[in-house]
């Protein structure tokens, strides 16, 4: 279990990071998606879709967080300040990080995790499962966030 | 995606190095947690408050039983009076 961890933290934390935006929820989205894991892994059947799986639950657990964080928002006063508090300063070391940080940002989450799914090598056939949608859904929804990421990416370096 | 390449290697390595040392034993040791004593009080917290809810309501019911037993002797005895005053008329 420990060396699955291992293996699997980076990437897991950078696909939480490409989903939420914020460097200081990744260690606790992390952490929450190897429990998860820890707890699972003897129900999963086919060892072999282990790595889908996982990003199955990693994509769930993030999608989850910003969840509860919207619901958060309408019990609490927020005010507009509050609204996306930048990264602590020295957080963001690079230009273009902070380019695809923010066009990220502009796109559904849903559309972050397609776009996460993709960058972790993800098959258009497992996003299918995982979306539980078409594979020609997963296409088209894929070519319209590539386009819109493109867009604000551009948009932003200039 | 081609300009956004490097930009991604650079997120996944930026998120990479926000993990911090001994967090595979921090993971395992949560694993094995058994629940958060917070997440018990909680649960015995609602536990506690529907216990009182009931029992409040109970009380409640108790109360208008007692009422309606006041009320029906009286209709009795308002009744059993009628009835005297009828036959002695």
């Amino acid at each position: 279990m420990r060396e699955l961890i291992i293996a699997y933290q980076r990437r897991v934390a950078g696909f939480a990071y490409a989903i939420t935006g914020r460097s200081d929820s990744v260690e606790d989205l992390a952490q929450m998606v190897f429990v998860k894991m820890a707890r699972a892994i003897d129900r999963l059947k086919t060892p072999e879709q282990f790595e889908s799986w996982l990003f199955r639950l990693a994509r769930n657990t993030c999608i989850d967080h910003l969840r509860r964080q919207k619901l958060r928002r309408i019990f609490t006063p927020f005010g507009p300040e509050h609204e996306n508090v930048p990264e602590p300063a020295g957080a963001v070391d690079s230009e273009e990080l902070d380019a695809l940080r923010h066009a990220l940002a502009q796109l559904r989450p849903k559309d972050r995790a397609l776009l996460a799914l993709v960058q972790e090598g993800r098959s258009h056939a497992e996003i299918a499962e995982t979306f539980r949608t078409s594979v020609a859904a997963v296409k088209a929804r894929l070519h319209r966030a590539r386009e819109q990421l493109r867009q604000h990416y551009n948009s932003d370096e200039t | 995606m081609k300009p956004e390449h490097e930009a991604w290697a650079s997120l996944r390595g930026h998120a990479a190095a926000q993990i911090t040392p001994g967090f595979p034993d921090r993971v395992l040791n949560a694993a094995r947690a058994r629940p958060s004593p917070l997440l018990v009080a909680h649960f015995a917290m609602c536990a506690a408050t529907a216990a009182l809810c009931l029992a409040a309501v109970a009380i409640y019911q108790s109360g208008f039983s007692g009422d309606d037993a006041t009320n029906q002797a009286g209709w009795s005895e308002i009744t059993a009076q009628a009835s005297d005053l009828e036959q002695s008329q």
